[in-house]
């Protein structure tokens, strides 16, 4: 078993464990299935997650999955949730190396651990027949060397949240459609005092979701396809790079260049900016607590550049830990969860702000509730991986977290010249691809 | 008060011991090396478990390529000589540097200043020393939430006082965290709010040591209130003042929450320091080798700050 | 104290740097304590005053308690703190003791392998520190964080210690030694309470750091119920990009608070402490 690279050194247990679960996968819920000592205890699985701005999501997990699958299984569930940010990466990581006692969960960016993740294509290909087939850019992210290492969740979409009140106000009717209507919308904006807020600091996702389309759209890539080629230094990138410094200087407010994710969240609900780029979450906060301006926030979808529109997957997808002591439970219990009767439900229980990858959810009756969720679900057909167009490894993983090609944008808004820019993020590329 | 309560408290205590009694265990356990080394073996064991383990383990790290969940792969000094080609870690440096000497200076001053101001007697002594020891209590994840309100360009109670005294126009306030110069300033104002009751506290507690009649008898002699403090107050708190500078030094150094929540380490690594560069290498990006390499870089770069500063003292 | 001070300079010496200081320091508790009163809808006006509440609510002080697990928070907190305190109170005097008033073989090979000990990050530990802890079996356990504080806090703990110990004159201890006390006796009884201001500096030091840790408490305890207050609270009420602000400023101030009433009650006994064993000569 080679892909295993010996590391963990119970290898031929958990295949046995592995083969007994297959043989048992179609017999029902049950103890059955579970090849263990007639005297033992239930087991009790860890699931992890990083915590949800949809409270009701993380509250339907416990509140409605849990007891059902105890009900049904007699094993517990420990659900554990964690900040996002600066603290879900590093705690996976710490799981996968000490092999702590956490079964499964989100395993947010798999591309850095993917050996300490169980082959899970069984249950991935199953639900995906099921539930009318994946979309195919995230199994960019969940196949590896021709295994599913992880079950594809949703993509927490990221889209243009603006001020439809202020947009109207200074003439604009329509949302730009491309990205010099947005900077020319911007500049008027800015001067009737409702700047942009555009995050560019260390955040991790609100900074790369629209830089990486935005340089995507003008042609610009990081590196090439095949995930070897540094691509970026181009007249395309330097046209990007150029235009992000105009769009700071005229359209944003001076703050955003240094913005994690929470700021621009902060910002649009203090009224101080017209337009940034996020999640759902601005709206969700904004009706419960702003009803006014809950009224007047809308969404668009990026602006497309000339060379077309693009978005960016903030994907979650779920994985066993391969140091389970029990994988055979562990995917029962992800198969299970992923199963209609549970997960339908469970998107629902978020306002789908996880967009599920799944065909069947494509026109699922929740999109209908709030008209003004669907750009999220268009999001899945224009989105690529952040990796894009070079495959999603380690690699790729590492520019995104050392925010090479963010920084590059952000130097050039505090005054470095384009060439410089490109030249500095080159040079860490080369730190990675070598 | 001529005599002391605790001496006072010892001394018939120990007369109850018959002096000169030939007992041997006794007599070897009072000798200064068994002493010591009865004492130093329980924390030297701890510490060997517990830090010398994962310190061997971290320098190995250091000297092999090993991505999470992979094999590691010995790369001798490759992982060091990335790092010295790395220009991001060059500006992590040269962050750091600044970062901490400001913070220090500004924590130094600012708690001597404070130590001398609580070193007197008013009402309510033990109730404001512990308000004032706030900052330094509340869990920095908590407080910098706070900061990031504090220094929003519209919100943000700088920007507010500023407009409130037509300083600034609406819209028009400065980028606290936004411009890479004052994102430096931020940090390290952050940093010293947090530490200077530290540094108050401790030197107050060096100032209280200090015998009364030290400063009576040079008061006696017409010694001034600056006289005072430069010959008598000063040479003696050195030690302490040593003491929690080194420290400060130290954990300013390797600061490492502040800057995370605050900044990240942005805009364009304007306030990236050491350990958060080791951490965005180390933990965030996966490469547990190159990360500890780059934690690992941070010990001669502060052995050699702490050399500098010691021997410095000793000349003065 | 010292000498008389007329009013005008009970002022410039007194009230008004304390008042600076005061503000200085406090600044961003009443705003802590102004969000933490205020409903969102509030705390998001522009036209609001950052420091004035309108309509003050304890909503997100009820919220905390009703949705969170924020008091065994405390509890955890409080108690993991304590208990790592006390061990590295201890060790920490086991150390200092002799490296700062005795003579012995190897002390200076030993001050110097101490002095590296303060020297080693703890971004370079915590990989080897969470295999140490799987190896022991204390995962998800708070065993795991009473033991690993004290990695961080004993050498600070010894190195405070050390320089307070210097600072009480030998011929103390060699007074009680031909008095016929036993080096033991001379350390519990004249040495040791001599140097309570630097057993409380110590102390102070390490609790404060130890309920502040955030690093390995991250990496070592999933379950909600036995968290300590900074993961706890950072865990459930930082979700996603959308921060509870009030609830968190309500977390910060009501998990400080406690321990600003211990400290307080701890300064004043060190005060009083001071003023009985000071060395009077």
């Amino acid at each position: 078993m080679a892909r295993y690279h010996g590391f963990e050194g119970s290898t031929s247990r958990r295949d046995f464990l592995k083969l007994a679960a297959a043989g048992a996968a179609s017999a029902s819920a049950g103890a059955t299935w579970r090849p263990r000592k007639a005297d033992a205890k239930p087991a009790q699985i860890t699931f992890m997650r990083e915590s949800s701005y949809v409270k009701e999501f993380d509250e339907h997990f416990k509140n409605v999955l849990i007891p059902r699958y105890q009900a049904e299984t007699g094993i517990k569930i420990v659900y554990e949730i964690i900040a996002a940010g600066g603290s879900a990466v590093p705690r996976t990581v710490a799981i996968v190396e000490s092999k702590a006692p956490v079964d499964a969960g989100w395993v947010q960016q798999e591309w850095l651990y993917r050996e300490g993740l169980l082959d899970v294509s069984d249950i991935a290909k199953d639900v995906g027949k099921q539930q009318g087939g994946w979309y195919s850019e995230i199994e960019g992210l969940s196949v590896w060397e021709g295994k599913w290492r992880s079950v594809p969740f949703g993509n927490i979409g990221q889209c243009m949240v603006y001020r439809r009140d202020w947009f109207d106000q200074a003439g604009i009717t329509a949302f730009p459609d491309t990205w010099e209507e947005f900077l020319e919308a911007g500049t008027k904006l800015k001067k009737a005092g409702h700047p942009y807020g555009m995050s560019m600091g260390h955040g991790f996702a609100d900074n790369n979701s629209w830089l990486l389309p935005l340089l995507w759209g003008f042609g610009g890539q990081v590196v090439a396809k095949d995930g070897k080629t540094i691509t970026l230094d181009s007249a395309e990138t330097a046209r990007a790079v150029d235009y992000v410094r105009k769009l700071y200087k005229d359209a944003c407010l001076d703050d955003c260049v240094g913005w994690l994710d929470p700021a621009n969240n902060k910002a649009f609900l203090t009224s101080q900016i017209s337009c940034t780029n996020n999640a759902m979450s601005i709206l969700i906060s904004a009706k419960r607590d702003l009803p006014d301006m809950g009224k007047v926030t809308d969404h668009a979808p990026n602006p497309k550049g000339p060379k077309g529109r693009f978005h960016s997957f903030v994907p979650v997808t779920h994985g066993i830990f391969s140091h389970t002591p029990d994988p055979a439970a562990a995917k029962h219990f992800l198969r299970w969860l992923m199963d209609p009767k549970q997960v339908a439900a469970w998107y629902r229980s978020a306002q789908m702000y996880h967009a599920p990858f799944l065909h069947a959810y494509d026109k699922d009756e929740e999109w209908n509730k709030e008209p003004r969720f669907k750009p999220y679900q268009k999001v899945l057909e224009t989105g690529k991986l952040v990796s894009w167009p070079a495959p999603a490894d380690r690699r790729a993983g590492e520019v995104v977290n050392k925010w090479i090609v963010i920084d590059m944008f952000a130097k050039a808004c505090t005054g470095t010249p384009t060439k410089t820019v490109i030249a500095d993020g080159v040079a860490g590329l080369k730190q990675i691809y070598g | 008060m001529s005599t002391n309560p605790v001496l006072e408290a010892a001394r018939p205590a120990t007369r109850a011991v018959p002096a000169g009694r030939p007992f041997r265990l006794r007599e070897w356990l009072e000798r200064e090396a068994v002493f010591s080394w009865l004492m130093l073996t329980p924390p030297l064991l701890f510490l060997l478990a517990f830090l010398g383990y994962p310190f061997c383990y971290g320098v190995y790290l250091s000297f092999v390529k090993r991505p999470v969940a992979q094999p590691a792969t010995f790369v001798g000094l490759g992982n060091f000589v990335n790092l010295w080609n790395d220009a991001i870690f060059w500006q992590a440096v040269w962050n750091t540097f600044r970062f901490t000497a400001a913070a220090t200076v500004l924590k130094l001053v600012g708690g001597l200043g404070m130590a001398l101001v609580m070193h007197q007697n008013f009402k309510l002594k033990g109730m404001t020393r512990a308000l004032l020891l706030l900052p330094f209590i509340v869990p920095t994840v908590l407080s910098t939430v706070a900061w990031q309100w504090i220094f929003d360009p519209g919100m943000g109670m700088f920007n507010r006082l500023l407009m409130f005294f037509d300083l600034v126009k609406q819209n028009q306030g400065p980028s606290w965290l936004g411009n890479p110069t004052l994102a430096m300033v931020s940090v390290i104002l952050v940093n010293t709010w947090r530490g200077l009751p530290f540094f108050g506290i401790t030197i107050l507690a060096g100032l209280q040591t200090i015998p009364d009649e030290l400063m009576e008898s040079a008061t006696i002699d017409g010694a001034g209130t600056w006289a005072r403090f430069r010959y008598v107050t000063l040479p003696l708190l050195m030690p302490v003042i040593f003491i929690v500078t080194t420290f400060s030094i130290i954990f300013t150094f390797f600061d490492f929450q502040l800057v995370y929540v605050l900044t990240g380490g942005g805009p364009a690594n304007a306030t990236h320091l050491m350990a958060t560069y080791a951490y965005s290498v180390g933990m965030s990006s996966g490469q547990l080798g190159m990360g500890s390499a780059a934690a690992l870089a941070m010990v001669p770069v502060l052995g050699v700050v702490l050399l500098m500063m010691s021997s410095y003292v000793r000349r003065a | 104290m010292v000498g008389e001070l007329t009013w005008s300079r009970r002022l410039v010496g007194l009230w008004l740097p304390l008042t600076l200081l005061f503000v200085f320091a406090l600044f961003p508790f009443a705003w802590m304590a102004a969000t933490s009163l205020k409903a969102n809808a509030e705390l998001y006006d522009p036209t609001a005053n950052p420091l004035w509440i309108r309509h003050p609510s304890l909503v997100h002080y009820i919220d905390l308690f009703k949705e969170t697990n924020f008091v065994v928070w405390i509890g955890n907190t409080m108690l993991v703190a304590t208990v790592s305190t006390v061990i590295s109170l201890l060790l920490g005097v086991m150390l200092a003791y002799p490296l700062a008033r005795m003579r012995f073989p190897a002390a200076g090979l030993l001050a110097i392998t101490v002095a590296v000990t303060y020297l080693v990050p703890q971004t370079l530990l915590f990989v080897p520190m969470a295999d140490l802890i799987n190896r022991m079996k204390l995962g998800d356990t708070l065993t795991a964080v009473m033991l690993t504080y004290p990695t961080l806090l004993v050498p600070f703990c010894a190195w405070l210690l050390i320089g307070y110990f210097k600072t009480v004159p030998k011929e103390l201890e060699e007074a009680a030694l031909i008095d016929g006390a036993s080096r033991w006796r001379a350390m519990t009884r004249v040495i040791l309470p001599l140097c309570t201001p630097g057993f409380l500096s110590a102390g102070i030091f390490a609790f404060t750091l130890a309920q502040n840790e955030f690093l390995y408490a991250l990496l070592f305890l999933n379950t909600s119920t036995i968290r300590t207050v900074p993961v706890g609270v950072t865990g459930e009420l930082i979700r996603g990009d959308a921060f509870y602000w009030g609830q968190l400023m309500a977390a910060a101030f009501l998990g400080s608070l406690p321990v600003v009433l211990i400290y307080s009650f701890f300064v004043k006994y060190y005060v009083a402490g001071l003023t009985a064993g000071s060395v009077k000569g």
